[in-house]
């Protein structure tokens, strides 16, 4: 791709922030429920008590002055003070994003790791009894509320098999040099395999919830797409030059089956950042959206505003990344 | 390639084998949400203030029956209507081993009443220091906090504030405060992961804490470590795999699954906050005294208890609890009679019954389906509307113009004192007053009772508003409910309390 479109895509960017900024900042004007309100709950507090956190929290603003004040802040990347935490916004999200990204990066590798061989497996051997499994799992996968399946997986491994921690990200022995925020990662680097399995354990429950029904979603399209690609012309033909089945299927097929899925993947980020809401919740996983959830519920605006921008520039992005592999799967499509 | 295979195999031992044990001289509470902040002034939170309370110690605490006792201080007296004089423990050390004194006191409290002091921030705390105005500090050891006009309810409001070091918090700075702690308390900080947990280690400099709470001593724990898990069916589950030894805030369907299991238990405790169905009482139909009261006996509150709640609450006819100063226990119930029902209905001009609405937001629909049922029984056709809780209590506290019929609804009391309850819930146009109730009789009791100091007379007042309450029905009284924790049956020296602190001094591991 030329540099120009690059910067053209990018520049895109702008508006959509700046929809994404509104549409927000306009729900939660017409929401009911005022953060002082919440915040001194049932106890008694001064008018003048009331105004003094208005005024800490810039609420003693109009409407229209508070989201002139929020863009010109956002564009120099301070978004305000949490009201609840009492700390600046970026601090208390930074603090949580790594847990999220792993979590969702964790999701994302089981979902294309279970998704593409048992869909191209399940589209190679179609209609036999292997398909046939593979298509009820998927039905389950995708039917199952994650909530639930957390829930059944926590008894499971966690409860009766004490075989996985039920909560949480790390045991408290788990000390290891902070150098990317994802415990994993660090816990690899500083070859501290103890840390390593103890992280690996709390990520898995947590993971596969999350992972599975997207997985699910994955093997349906690649099987689908697959099946299609097998049935094309160059395929016969690589077959009829007697290329090896596995050639066939690999290099041949399988490389412009994955468009789709790639597409795919790309879209159930979104709901792997939505699912991700439930699943740290369910697991007690220490990331960005159990603070978003009880955000919303405590109108916490500056700490909403600042995580959905950031959910939708993941979202816009990761996108991009995915246009971009295209490319790389098939040399004829062009951005 | 190999390596990558190694990897993958690390995973998986990883999936089968799982994480290492706990250590024994741990204690881990399940708790549902991670504190805030640290900084005993800079918060508005419950949750907050508990994790907070185990690393710092306040002027007055209070004791297992609720009543308030002294904790950093040796005694406390009323020199007069507006000065209360406190003398504190001598040889209190913090964290960092500097002695607490009257300085750290009267700057605590400056921090909390004064303007922008909490980085050029106002503390959300002020509201509960009522009309605190100044602090003294008259000596090394003794303090005075005036107050600007009488307020009864000082004491009982003191054991929600916490003192901090000035020494500290000048070194720190409020942004440290925030992350770092120096307390009194019988814990000290050791990491805090957010969202994750919070893990403090015994003090080994500890004062020993209240007197009038024995035993007096160091923690007895080694560590404590509060695991934050928001999902009440999370916090069993670690509870009954052994990852937790207290698991906070439980609902009651939960209390069967930990009973039957051999090695954990349930404790309850009478909360402090009193559920009840308001009635509005500005608009037809329940602007009729005679169809509030109807409500009333229609509600078949037994049934309830004993089906919905598991018995775990209290019916109250009134709006206090039990255990609140001044609760009239004499108060008269309104029994389950339909009959008496239909008869009220028919005199007050609805002989075919009537069609209402009640208002309940998630977490209590399905208490309110139980009421909705029982209530359309006896005539009282009610249909269930959920709503999310920040938009009823708009709806019913702030819009002027009441439009709902019901609303289950409760308010907490942690002060139990009725000062915070009674007057908010049912004064003319106060803040908490969803029903909409206005009886001058009433406001005049309470408003004198607010200035009363004489306990036996203080009592009096509210004893006699409580019976005019009852008679009016501005509500269909329902209960206090038990607060249900799951306990490890190893752990002891530790009980539930009634305002809801998970204090880990005493509590030891068997």
């Amino acid at each position: 791709m030329n540099p120009a479109k690059l910067l053209e895509r990018l520049l895109q960017l702008i508006p959509v922030m700046l929809g994404v900024s509104a549409i927000v900042f306009i729900m939660m004007l017409v929401t009911p429920g005022d953060p002082v309100d919440i915040m001194l709950g049932e106890q008694q507090a001064t008018p003048e008590q009331r105004q003094a956190l208005r005024k800490d929290m810039g609420l003693d603003l109009l409407a229209p002055q508070r989201f002139v004040h929020f863009l010109q802040n956002a564009a120099v990347g301070n978004f305000g003070i949490s009201y609840f935490h009492r700390r600046p916004v970026i601090e208390v999200i930074m603090e949580r994003l790594p847990a999220t990204i792993e979590l969702t990066l964790a999701a994302l590798v089981i979902g294309l790791v279970i998704a593409v061989p048992l869909g191209v497996l399940a589209a190679v051997r179609k209609n036999t009894w292997m398909d046939r499994l593979a298509t009820v799992g998927s039905l389950l996968g995708i039917s199952m509320p994650g909530f639930w399946f957390g829930l059944l997986l926590m008894m499971l491994f966690g409860v009766w098999m004490q075989w996985l921690p039920i909560s949480g990200r790390s045991d408290l022995a788990s000390q290891v040099p902070v150098v990317t925020h994802f415990l994993t990662v660090d816990a690899l680097l500083a070859l501290n395999f103890t840390v390593f399995r103890s992280a690996m354990g709390h990520l898995a429950m947590p993971a596969l919830t999350l992972g599975l029904p997207m997985a699910a979603v994955l093997m349906r399209v690649t099987r689908g797409s697959m099946l299609e690609v097998l049935q094309q012309d160059y395929v016969t033909f690589a077959q009829a030059k007697g290329l090896t089945r596995q050639r066939v299927l690999f290099s041949h097929a399988l490389k412009n089956a994955l468009i789709p899925t790639v597409t795919m993947a790309a879209l159930e980020v979104g709901s792997l950042l939505g699912g991700s809401m439930i699943v740290e919740t369910v697991f007690g996983w220490p990331g960005l959206g159990r603070v978003v959830v009880e955000s919303i519920f405590t109108r916490n605006y500056p700490l909403i505003q600042a995580a959905i921008l950031l959910y939708a520039l993941t979202y816009v992005l990761v996108n991009f990344l995915a246009d971009l592999l295209y490319t790389q799967l098939n040399p004829r499509v062009r951005l | 390639m190999k390596a990558l295979k190694q990897l993958m195999l690390l995973g998986l031992s990883t999936l089968v084998l799982g994480s290492g044990a706990s250590q024994a001289a741990d204690i881990r509470v399940g708790f549902g949400l991670d504190a805030l902040t640290l900084d005993p002034g800079n918060h508005r939170s419950r949750e907050t203030e508990t994790i907070i309370r185990n690393l710092y110690d306040g002027l007055l605490t209070r004791d297992s029956k609720m009543q308030v006792v002294p904790e950093l201080v040796s005694s406390w007296k009323q020199t007069d209507v507006t000065t209360y004089e406190f003398k504190l423990r001598q040889g209190v050390k913090f964290h960092s081993g500097d002695e607490m004194t009257s300085d750290d006191v009267k700057f605590t409290f400056d921090r909390l009443i004064k303007k922008d002091m909490i980085d050029g921030k106002s503390s959300p705390r002020a509201g509960l220091l009522g009309p605190l105005k100044e602090v003294v500090a008259v000596d090394k050891y003794t303090v005075q906090l005036k107050l600007e006009k009488p307020w009864a309810i000082l004491p009982s409001m003191l054991p929600f504030q916490e003192v901090v070091s000035k020494a500290f918090v000048q070194k720190v700075g409020d942004k440290g405060m925030a992350t770092q702690a120096n307390g009194t308390g019988p814990f000290k900080l050791v990491e805090w992961r957010r969202g994750d947990s919070i893990t403090m280690e015994r003090f080994a400099g500890y004062y020993g804490g209240s007197p009038s709470i024995p035993p007096v001593g160091p923690a007895r724990a080694d560590r404590v470590i509060f695991k934050i898990i928001p999902e009440n069916a999370s916090r069993v589950a670690a509870l009954l795999a052994g990852d937790v030894d207290i698991a906070t805030e439980l609902p009651v369907h939960m209390i069967k699954q930990i009973e039957s299991s051999r090695n954990a238990q349930v404790l309850k405790v009478r909360g402090t906050r009193s559920f009840y169905v308001s009635l509005n009482n500005t608009k037809p139909p329940f602007d009729n005294p005679l169809i509030r009261k109807a409500a009333n006996h229609a509600l078949d509150k037994k049934l309830i208890l004993d089906r919905v709640m598991q018995n775990a609450a209290t019916p109250i006819n009134g709006v206090l609890s039990p255990d609140a100063f001044g609760f009239e226990k004499d108060l008269p119930a309104y029994d389950y009679n339909p009959a008496k029902v239909k008869q009220l209905l028919t005199q007050a001009g609805y002989p075919n019954g009537i069609d209402v609405t009640l208002d309940v937001e998630g977490s209590f629909a399905e208490i309110a389906q139980a009421i909705g049922s029982v209530l359309t029984k006896a005539g009282i056709r009610t249909k269930v509307v959920v709503g999310e809780g920040t938009v009823l209590r708009t709806k019913w506290l702030q819009d002027k113009n009441k439009t709902g019929n019901m609303w289950l609804t409760s308010w907490g009391n942690g002060s139990l004192d009725p000062e915070d309850i009674f007057a908010p819930t049912l004064g003319t146009g106060d803040r908490g007053n969803s029903a909409g109730y206005s009886n001058l009789v009433v406001d005049g009791l309470l408003s004198a009772a607010s200035t009363e100091t004489n306990p036996a007379k203080r009592a009096d007042l509210f004893s006699k508003a409580q019976r005019q309450v009852n008679a009016d029905a501005p509500w269909i009284f329902l209960w206090v409910p038990q607060d249900i924790y799951g306990v490890s049956k190893r752990l002891k020296g530790w009980q539930p309390s009634a305002d809801s602190r998970v204090n880990l001094h005493r509590a030891y591991l068997e």
